[in-house]
């Protein structure tokens, strides 16, 4: 019975480990598979470097000698004696194109850099300078085109919308070489004021305004 | 749809006008008190032709513009009792161009309308008369006529 029992256990024993065995087989053939991996890995490599895949290859084919038949190194030599003539020229010319457009990029932030420094260097003493000051403004401000009729017909003006009208009437006055105090200037039939602007009449382009010469 | 059209055409002659109308001349959509814009109704200005019996005088005019505009013209009114043989009592313009079944056609612009009421108002024309006033006048007291026209004008003295 104890022979029985003694025979029984050690079968179970081995039915237990045997699949945990497997286990470990697999953990062999998974210590393998890096070996793949590194046959996968210098054809990355290859794309990157050309000169150096060869050794690379080399050395991975000795090792592969003990563990995987020939096959697959006929087939990477094929694709690389493939690559070799044409691609290899391809991709120095790639090569050569990156390195232009990179140089390309340098010049061109070398240039935006000297350009911000001059710039800086050009915007330093005007914003120190008061007067100066409203230049800045100058590139936002939205000009307008505005003709003015008067008996000859339309004369055109190019303000700017935040211009008060005194400005424009001036303009005209010396244009037509008339006494501005004996002009009127009218918008949709109302009198416009010397203080008032384009924006605040919401004029629009090649809008018309009329002229009048006061009678008295 | 016709709205559309009509609003769309209104938008189009507001649009040409601004850039370019004759001198003297107002044409603006009305505007309400909150500041929205009603294109079917317009506030005009006509200046009475220089060198005329009306010279002088800034006459306000309404246009009411329908849904069917431009196939109907529009209705133009002076203010009530306006002094002329083709004006009736309301206010409302007789004229040949104004009238759906005689001589308007769509492609008439707001600027021509204008133009046309200013000829008007110094050539009536007798064989349409609109109101008694101002047609037995022309027809038979001449002098007495051309008195109210210039008393009317005075009466609109222009704005600036």
């Amino acid at each position: 019975m104890a022979e029985f029992a003694e025979e029984l256990e050690p079968l179970f024993d081995y039915r237990r480990i045997q699949p945990r065995n497997v286990v470990f087989l697999d953990d062999d053939e998974s210590g393998a598979s890096p070996k793949r991996r590194k046959i996968s890995n210098p054809m990355v490599e290859k794309v990157v470097k050309d000169g150096k895949v060869v050794h690379v290859l080399d050395i991975e084919e000795k090792e592969n000698e003990d563990w995987l038949p020939p096959p697959p190194k006929i087939t990477c030599d094929a694709s690389v004696l493939a690559e070799n003539s044409t691609i290899k020229e391809l991709r120095l010319k790639k090569q050569e194109l990156a390195s232009f457009a990179q140089s390309a990029q340098d010049v061109l932030r070398a240039m935006e850099e000297s350009a911000k420094i001059e710039l800086g260097k050009s915007l330093q003493p005007s914003t120190d300078a008061a007067a100066d000051q409203p230049k800045k403004p100058l590139t936002e401000r939205n000009k307008i085109v505005i003709s003015i009729q008067d008996k000859d017909g339309l004369k055109q003006f190019r303000i700017y919308m935040d211009d008060k009208f005194e400005r424009l009437f001036k303009l005209y006055a010396d244009r037509v070489k008339l006494d501005l105090r004996t002009l009127v200037f009218c918008f949709d039939g109302e009198k416009i004021g010397p203080q008032s602007t384009p924006d605040a009449l919401g004029m629009e382009d090649n809008d018309m305004i009329e002229v009048h010469v006061k009678s008295s | 749809m016709s709205g559309g059209i009509a609003r769309g055409r209104l938008a189009e002659e507001r649009k040409a006008w601004r850039k370019n109308h004759p001198h003297g001349f107002v044409a603006k959509p009305e505007t309400a008190p909150d500041g929205s814009v009603n294109l079917m109704v317009w506030q005009c200005i006509i200046p009475g032709k220089p060198s005329t019996d009306w010279e002088g005088g800034n006459f306000p005019l309404t246009l009411h513009f329908s849904e069917d505009y431009p196939s109907k013209p529009p209705k133009c009114k002076f203010p009530q009792g306006f002094f002329h043989p083709n004006v009736y009592p309301s206010g409302t313009v007789c004229l040949s161009i104004l009238n759906e079944d005689s001589g308007w056609r769509p492609a008439i612009t707001v600027k021509q309308i204008l133009v046309g009421i200013q000829d008007l108002l110094d050539q009536p024309n007798p064989a349409d008369p609109a109101q008694t006033d101002g047609y037995q006048l022309f027809i038979q007291e001449p002098v007495e006529y051309k008195e109210r026209v210039r008393q009317q004008a005075k009466q609109y003295p222009p704005l600036i």
